[in-house]
């Protein structure tokens, strides 16, 4: 079985285009599809966008002033789009302008538009001096759209501004666009949500669009989330891009997930399908047997150490007991010699010494002092290379010799079994302590008769604990069981393990490849996450699901117009290449279609980019111009006006001031 | 001041000077969220036609939510009382068992079955 590998991609920073003099002197537009996932800029004369980067800012915190130093803290580097080069580093520090899929952070989308036209290498004073042609959710609300214009006329002096709809967009750079088509836009441009969009004679039916608060976005989060609690050892190794890269290359959409989810239930299905994915790793199963028999190493080289360190002591000892013994056999020699009474007397109080007597006596003990001293040092000696020898023996369990394999054979059954008594007591344990924590099995049961009589016993003659059977009532009712898994056991269990793994390598399932245990297991998984956008309620959403959703907007409309948007559903969006996505939506909207009546699916071919190819198409040709608002309109108009085309929003006056002014007269 | 002066020498030459020297001065300013936006939007008096973001909203499900497992998204005929985790098969029940608290709880926060209610 093949093993996948994370790629990891980094984002590589834009370089800036060069701005040529054409480009300033045709006013060329340009096209911004700004999506809430990746933002995509060009030149409407370009045959792709010149950049493309994640809508997405990195601010770092201010580090926090402390106390002693006096200088200004530095305003840390604010990276944005393609400029996060890792972006898990910075993922908690990650703010778009975006909320679901409406721009509200509109310093975010400042900074993003910064990012934008100083990479295309805008270099002209004060002003942007070419209209832009951006793309908005569906029914953007007038107040986003008023702070966009706001921001695009009054900051960077735009020619002009035309809104339209990605998902539009893309159904008309779609090569033969009908006049009537079912819109599925599978959020990932606008990746907090998927849209449902019907097309009627050409006439975007708003009325009938429905939204599904359910993108990519959860879809992304559901599977890491998922994985982190499959695998809580490589919580941290499985990071939110990484979940993206599955989604990309390792998801698809069951046909049938039911039919799909009782394949997985075999098991040898499973072997034969499921997904292996290695997480990096860092070899240290060899250096750990380094490091054993390092440790090892340093334990001897700590003892010898120590040998030696005594061994001089003792040495010190002797030494200084020698020389005292010798001062004091020299003051007995003056004494037998008959030195005179007074200097005999100082130099006794100088070695604190009372009398001859003592003096006597202290000689014997320094003495026999000595004697011992000398014996230990020789025992030491010796000792040492007593030391030496159990050393090497140390390692017990390295293979006893045996005298044919059948001995061994035994020898190893026995040890087994000995495993197999300890797993089992430890077994017999834990679900005895299960059942005393449950109310209704027999030994909870047990647990409370016991308890009850205990209590019911009169009060006054209470003798209970007076005989020592009264401790097997407390053990029989505590919920360990009286004994716990001791160390001893543990160590034990240790030590048969070891002595399995020396004798029979194979038998302990020691993984043969060294990153296994660094391995993802994708089975179910692969069909779960996209399963979220058609069954919500996965992540405990109330939501209908996509071909619920779909089945209810074609509902809203009369048999005849339903066959004309049933015979045409179009998918775009970034998820609309998930492998298996035409099968599943085929199935389920003949489900719930007329027997025999026209259903037609077709996903567009580079879904991701085909919005963008859209919008360029529409503002080269010649409408375009008549669709742009001018700053002259802007100041006349008031910031949310627009002008209504094909691909955009309705426009719907917000009937703000004169109402409320009128509400309150009244 | 220091600061300031760094950061105006920052300013990409397409940006209006005006609203750049404006940004600079005023304070931060906060920005409605979505919630907020479509709450105000749907107080207004828009004539009856009107369709709004916050109406192409999709209706509840009406199908019932099958039951899948926790762990490994098969479907699930059974619900341990305890952790209110689902599972498939005793192989499933086994390893749920030896699970400690906050994967369990995470589980169940994956679902959005949290509330004590629900």
């Amino acid at each position: 079985m093949e093993v996948l590998q994370f790629i990891d991609t980094k984002t590589v920073p834009d370089i800036v285009h060069t701005y040529s003099p054409e480009l300033k002197k045709n006013a060329v537009p340009i096209i911004i599809d700004n999506g809430s996932y990746t933002c995509r800029v060009g030149w409407a004369t370009s045959s792709e966008p010149l950049i493309q980067f994640r809508n997405l800012i990195a601010k770092p915190r201010r580090e926090r002033l402390k106390k002693d130093t006096i200088e200004i803290p530095q305003t840390p580097q604010l990276q944005v789009g393609n400029d996060i080069v890792n972006i898990e580093a910075v993922r908690f520090q990650l703010k778009t302008q975006f909320d679901r899929n409406v721009v509200t952070h509109f310093e975010a989308q400042e900074h993003l538009l910064d990012y934008a036209f100083s990479h295309l290498g805008i270099n002209t004073e004060d002003c942007v001096p070419h209209p832009i042609l951006c793309t908005e959710a569906v029914l953007n609300p007038n107040t986003s759209r008023q702070l966009m214009s706001e921001l695009l006329f009054e900051c960077y002096n735009v020619a002009g501004i035309c809104y339209g709809i990605d998902s539009i967009f893309g159904y008309h750079n779609y090569h033969k666009p009908m006049e009537s088509a079912l819109i599925v836009n599978l959020g990932y441009q606008y990746w907090y949500c998927c849209h449902i969009i019907p097309v009627l004679n050409n006439q975007t039916n708003f009325e009938n669009t429905r939204r599904l608060n359910t993108g990519g976005f959860h879809i992304v989060n559901f599977l890491h989330r998922l994985l982190q609690l499959k695998y809580p050892v490589h919580a941290t190794a499985i990071t939110v891009s990484r979940a993206e890269e599955l989604l990309h290359n390792v998801c698809r959409v069951a046909v049938d997930y039911r039919e799909e989810l009782k394949k997985w239930a075999n098991a040898e299905f499973y072997e034969n399908n499921v997904k292996k994915i290695q997480l990096p790793f860092t070899i240290n199963t060899i250096t750990s047997a380094v490091t054993l028999e390092q440790q090892k190493e340093r334990k001897r080289e700590l003892a010898r150490r120590l040998i030696e360190i005594n061994a001089r002591k003792r040495e010190e000892r002797l030494a200084e007991d020698e020389e005292k013994i010798g001062q004091l056999l020299d003051i007995k020699e003056m004494i037998e010699l008959g030195a005179d009474r007074e200097t005999i007397e100082r130099t006794l109080t100088e070695f604190q010494i009372k009398n001859v007597l003592d003096l006597e006596k202290t000689i014997f003990t320094l003495n026999t002092k000595i004697e011992k001293t000398k014996q230990k040092i020789l025992a030491a000696s010796s000792n040492i290379d007593e030391m030496e020898e159990p050393q090497a023996k140390q390692s017990k369990f390295s293979k006893m010799a045996f005298e044919s394999d059948k001995e061994m054979y035994v020898f190893v059954q026995n040890v087994r079994k000995l495993k197999q008594e300890i797993l089992t007591k430890k077994m017999v344990r834990k679900q005895r302590k299960q059942d005393m924590a449950k109310r209704r099995t027999a030994a909870g049961q047990e647990r409370m008769r016991i308890i009850s009589q205990l209590a019911r016993k009169e009060k006054g003659n209470d003798d209970f604990g007076m005989r020592d059977e009264d401790w097997d009532i407390y053990k029989t009712i505590s919920k360990d069981g009286g004994d716990s898994d001791s160390e001893a056991e543990n160590e034990k269990l240790l030590e048969f393990d070891e002595i399995l793994r020396t004798h029979e390598p194979s038998e302990l399932g020691d993984c043969s490849q060294p990153g296994e245990a660094h391995q993802l297991h994708i089975g179910v998984e692969m069909f779960r996450g996209p399963e979220l956008i058609f069954k919500p309620y996965m992540i405990g959403s109330q939501e209908a699901g996509l071909s619920e959703v779909i089945a209810y907007v074609l509902s809203l409309f009369n048999p005849d117009d339903q066959l004309k948007l049933a015979s045409n559903v179009v998918v775009t969006g970034g998820l609309a290449d998930l492998p298996g996505l035409r099968d599943r939506l085929l199935t389920d909207l003949i489900s719930v279609r007329p027997f025999k009546s026209t259903v037609n699916i077709t996903i567009i071919n580079n879904a991701s980019l085909s919005s963008w190819y859209g919008a360029r198409n529409f503002a080269q040709s010649a409408e375009f111009m008549d669709t742009l608002v001018t700053k002259k309109m802007y100041q006349e108009m008031g910031a949310e006006y627009f002008k209504v085309h094909k691909y955009s929003n309705p426009f719907n006056a917000s009937p703000t001031s004169i109402a409320v002014e009128g509400d309150l007269c009244v | 001041m220091n600061t300031e002066i760094q950061t105006l020498g920052q300013k990409p030459v397409f940006k209006s000077t005006s609203w750049f020297l404006s940004r600079q001065t005023t304070k931060k300013r906060t920005w409605k969220g979505l919630k907020q936006i479509v709450s105000s939007e749907k107080s207004l008096p828009w004539s009856e036609n009107v369709v709004h973001y916050s109406s192409i909203n999709t209706p509840p499900s009406f199908l019932p939510p099958e039951k899948l497992s926790d762990l490994s998204g098969l479907s699930a005929p059974y619900t341990d009382p305890q952790t209110r985790l689902r599972f498939a098969n005793k192989e499933e029940y086994t390893t749920m068992i030896d699970l400690p608290m906050d994967i369990t709880a995470g589980y169940l926060a994956l679902r959005g079955a949290t509330s004590i209610v629900g």
